[in-house]
């Protein structure tokens, strides 16, 4: 185990290298002075030079790209051109709440995705089988902008069973402050029984998570029913049937075990998907993640902070693909020998 | 352990582990911010009797810098009702009105003005205004240097003359009261907690509200809470909270507008604007911005240096299509100044003429039966007005055997990308950091070496000079200088064909119908001034 764990450790390492090279690179290559954002759009050639100076934007581009890397190890991420603040501090205001729904989301999408996986898989080709085939199908190819809309407009603005936006109740900042542990809302007001901005979050968490989970929902659906199906021509699966298991039995008994090891491999993949595609989710639900803040920065042009969101969501990706190997290995040791 | 049971702990050993390095450690969030206004011992009880919060629904960040010296962002809306200038400009009298000056006066030609501080007024912070603590704010400003500080580039010397007499010294003739009146820049604070502004847990102004909290980053970012001792009083009905609800989606906003749950939306799409308008609860409120669009022709090189090349493209703009199609989110605008500002001027309407504008054409060399004129054109990316005008001028030019290249750019690509001459149309929105049209002039079109917004490129000694002239008549004859902007405006789009204007930029608000006393004031982009709210509820 401690060399799986080390090979896979720098193998993430050379990834997130990758990263922050190109990262670099792309931000560099694009066209338009950076020191504009800080400046201001009617920025005077002085203020635009005092602000290039500031930044090092004169400096020679691998000069630039050594500073960055000295920086980013030192734990400077640098400071955003828009908001003035150090990158880090802001993607730690940011991120949590991103993670919040995201957790929540893939937690659904979990919870939801296998079971149905399974059902689909046991009645294969009947009509379980093609309602969830048919259904999840369609959750995966629904754009998340327009879904995101219409649950919003028909269980917030007509049914008014949901809150239309936030993360919970501002009101609550003053009738109930929050303290707070580990900046993750649903989280905190868990630890410290805070619970009315606990119920607060978790009912605007609804319809955010319900939109950012549908797409991981579907795809874990079909890849446990597929997986499933194919460990059921497996010579164990004859021996169990022979041996007068019942299929429900074979299914969650001895299929399901190996069965998960690409599922697993699929919720890393996703994890980093939903993150992004949550920016846009956020947007439309107000929720104060990263999403507001990677597109602010984008259309500001704030190179640091876009580098910033960019790093994390590849960190992100990387520790999630690492958690997965190694839950893969606990579950799974054949894993661990390849 | 079984497999499943392995799987479990691994969990929440992650869970536990992600947890513990996310953690911040115990802080309550929205400290530094009051508790509930009723525990208020300083609030008087008829004040009391409007307890409702005032939510205004932005669509970006609301504060990006704190310093009121430097400040030059989306924060001018919180800033306006936390920070007071000297004076504060009406667009409907055209005037600069009293705010911290009662009253002023210019002597030497528009170069030496005095101002007459307001008694009464002291900070958030509890010193008291007067020339001495005013004169340092505004040298502060100046020499901090960022943001709009270039307004007060004029001033030479100022003098406390006496505990509240104020007095300019400049190098040139400028309306200094109008400058003073600027939203950007032009802010008096109690320069002694100066450096203690950046995290946004106190303020140093004079105005009607003070910071209660400042959660960057969160759904309602900004709460303002009434300053007691505002020298403008209190009355019940007015809002003594504020609170700033940061929403991107146009149509969450107008989701959260018809629940009550917000009471003002700086804009909506022309569809929702329209429903607005006959939604119960609900009203709107649309005037012209001090906001307009310019089509800024490459005079020094390429096809449009032939000036009949320019004039045919200012006569190929379909100037009513456009503001029948942009729906009243703008409107069609009388030459470069916008109305409500001194040197507007009607009859410069601009008008399509396909019909001349292919004569034109065909003096130049170019038409459907000659040689095709190839052009390029950047424009804002992301701005759908702008696309909109470049669709419908694409298709017109296209009769005209005119083919418009058009590439949307990020400011700074395209600014940088201009400053080399690098398009033969560059299209950009103008506004003033004060109420005054000076800057279409000056900034746009004075001859530059180096151009940094003369993006036309127009080189003309006589409009310099004319340019030049006209701070200190605007300081001194106001009618004499708005005669010389007239005058400025024909040789500019007439003579020299070196703009067109497609349109103004109208703002559409739309706001709770209980709320009363609402005014837009385009000299300050997007600002409610809320001491001035009350509601009807």
């Amino acid at each position: 185990m401690p060399r799986y764990l080390t090979r896979r450790l720098g193998q993430a390492f050379l990834v997130v290298a990758g990263v922050v090279a190109l990262t670099f690179v792309i931000m560099r290559v694009v066209p338009g002075d950076p020191a504009v954002a800080f400046a201001g759009p009617k920025a005077t050639p002085e203020q635009l030079a005092a602000a290039r100076e500031r930044f090092g934007l004169d400096d020679p581009l691998p000069v630039q790209l050594w500073n960055y890397v000295r920086d980013l190890v030192t734990g400077d991420w640098g400071t955003s051109l828009r908001t003035r603040q150090p990158v880090l501090d802001d993607l730690f205001q940011a991120f949590p709440a991103s993670l919040e729904l995201v957790g929540a989301a893939l937690l659904l999408a979990i919870v939801v995705g296998v079971p149905v996986g399974v059902l689909a898989a046991r009645y294969k080709a009947k009509f379980p089988d093609l309602g969830v085939r048919v259904t999840s199908m369609l959750v995966v190819s629904v754009p998340v902008f327009w879904l995101a809309l219409t649950l919003q407009t028909v269980f917030a603005g007509h049914l008014d069973w949901f809150p239309v936006a936030g993360e919970y109740d501002r009101v609550l900042d003053t009738t109930s402050p929050l303290t707070l542990w580990t900046n993750i809302t649903i989280v905190d007001a868990l630890i410290t029984g805070n619970w009315p901005i606990f119920t607060s979050t978790l009912e605007h968490l609804v319809l955010p998570t319900l939109v950012v989970a549908a797409y991981p929902m579907g795809v874990i659906a079909q890849m446990t029913r597929a997986a499933l199906i194919e460990e059921a021509g497996q010579d164990h699966t004859r021996l169990e049937r022979a041996l007068g298991f019942t299929e429900t039995s074979i299914l969650t008994r001895f299929s399901l075990r190996p069965a998960l090891g690409p599922v697993l491999s699929l919720i890393a993949l996703v994890f980093a998907y939903a993150i992004v595609n949550g920016f846009l989710v956020e947007a439309v639900f107000n929720w104060p993640g990263l999403g507001r803040y990677a597109v602010q920065s984008i259309s500001h042009a704030d190179t640091p902070a876009i580098a910033g969101v960019t790093l994390l969501v590849a960190v992100m990706y990387v520790v999630a693909n690492l958690v997965v190997d190694v839950l893969q290995g606990v579950v799974d040791p054949r894993a661990r020998a390849r | 352990m079984r497999w499943h049971k392995r799987l479990l702990v691994a969990g929440v050993t992650g869970a536990v582990v992600l947890a513990a390095s996310a953690c911040a450690g115990g802080q309550v969030r929205g400290a530094g911010g009051t508790p509930q206004p009723s525990g208020s011992t300083t609030q008087s009880a008829a004040a009391q009797a409007n307890d409702a919060t005032f939510v205004y629904a932005p669509n970006l960040d609301v504060v990006t810098d704190w310093d009121p010296a430097s400040s030059y962002s989306n924060e001018i809306v919180a800033m306006s009702n936390i920070y007071e200038g000297l004076t504060r400009y009406n667009a409907e009298s055209q005037k600069p009105e009293p705010r911290l000056a009662t009253e002023w006066s210019s002597a030497a030609g528009g170069k030496e003005w005095t101002f007459k501080l307001r008694e009464g007024v002291t900070f958030h912070t509890g010193a008291k205004l007067d020339a001495e603590a005013a004169k340092k704010a505004i040298e502060r400003t100046i020499k901090t240097n960022a943001g709009a500080a270039y307004i007060w580039a004029a001033v030479d010397k100022i003098d406390a003359v006496d505990a509240s007499t104020l007095k300019f010294t400049l190098k040139y003739a400028v309306p200094l009261d109008l400058i003073a009146s600027s939203g950007y820049a032009a802010y008096i604070y109690d320069t002694a907690v100066a450096d203690k502004l950046e995290k946004g847990e106190i303020d140093a102004g004079t105005g009607p509200y003070t910071i209660d909290s400042w959660q960057k980053g969160k759904e309602t970012e900004l709460t303002l809470k009434a300053y007691e001792d505002y020298w403008g009083g209190w009355k019940p009905e007015q809002y003594r909270k504020v609170a700033f609800r940061v929403t991107p989606e146009i149509t969450t906003a107008w989701q959260l507008l018809q629940k009550g749950e917000v009471n003002f939306v700086q804009r909506l799409n022309p569809q929702l604007f329209e429903q607005a308008g006959m939604t119960e609860g609900v009203r709107t409120a649309q005037r012209p911005s001090f906001q307009n669009l310019l089509m800024l022709f490459n005079t020094a090189a390429g096809p449009a240096k032939d000036v009949k090349v320019r004039q045919a493209l200012q006569l190929a703009v379909d100037y009513d299509g456009l503001t029948a199609a942009l729906k009243g989110a703008g409107q069609k605008g009388s030459g470069l100044v916008p109305q409500g500002l001194l040197g507007h001027s009607s009859g410069l309407e601009p008008k399509q003429d396909l019909a001349r504008a292919q004569e034109l054409l065909a003096e130049a060399g170019y038409g459907p039966d000659l040689k095709e004129l190839k052009l390029t054109l950047t424009y804002a990316q992301g701005d759908e007005d702008q696309k909109l005008l470049v669709t419908l001028l694409s298709t017109t030019l296209k009769q005209l055997n005119v083919t418009l290249q058009a590439k949307p750019m990020a400011w700074n690509a395209q600014w940088d990308l201009g400053k080399k001459q690098g398009q033969d149309v560059f299209v950009m929105y103008w506004y003033p950091d004060y109420a005054d049209a000076f800057s279409w002039f000056f900034n746009v079109f004075r001859s530059a070496d180096k151009p940094q917004f003369n993006l036309s490129y127009l080189k003309n000694a006589a409009i310099d000079k004319a340019i030049d002239a006209l701070p200190e008549l605007s300081a001194t004859d106001p009618l004499a200088a708005s005669q010389a902007y007239t005058d400025l405006q024909k040789k500019i789009i007439q003579d020299e064909a070196a703009v067109a204007v497609p349109y103004v930029q109208t703002y559409q608000r739309a706001l709770s119908a209980d709320v009363q006393g609402y005014t837009d004031n385009p000299a300050y982009p997007n600002v409610v001034f809320f001491h001035e709210l009350s509601s009807a509820g």
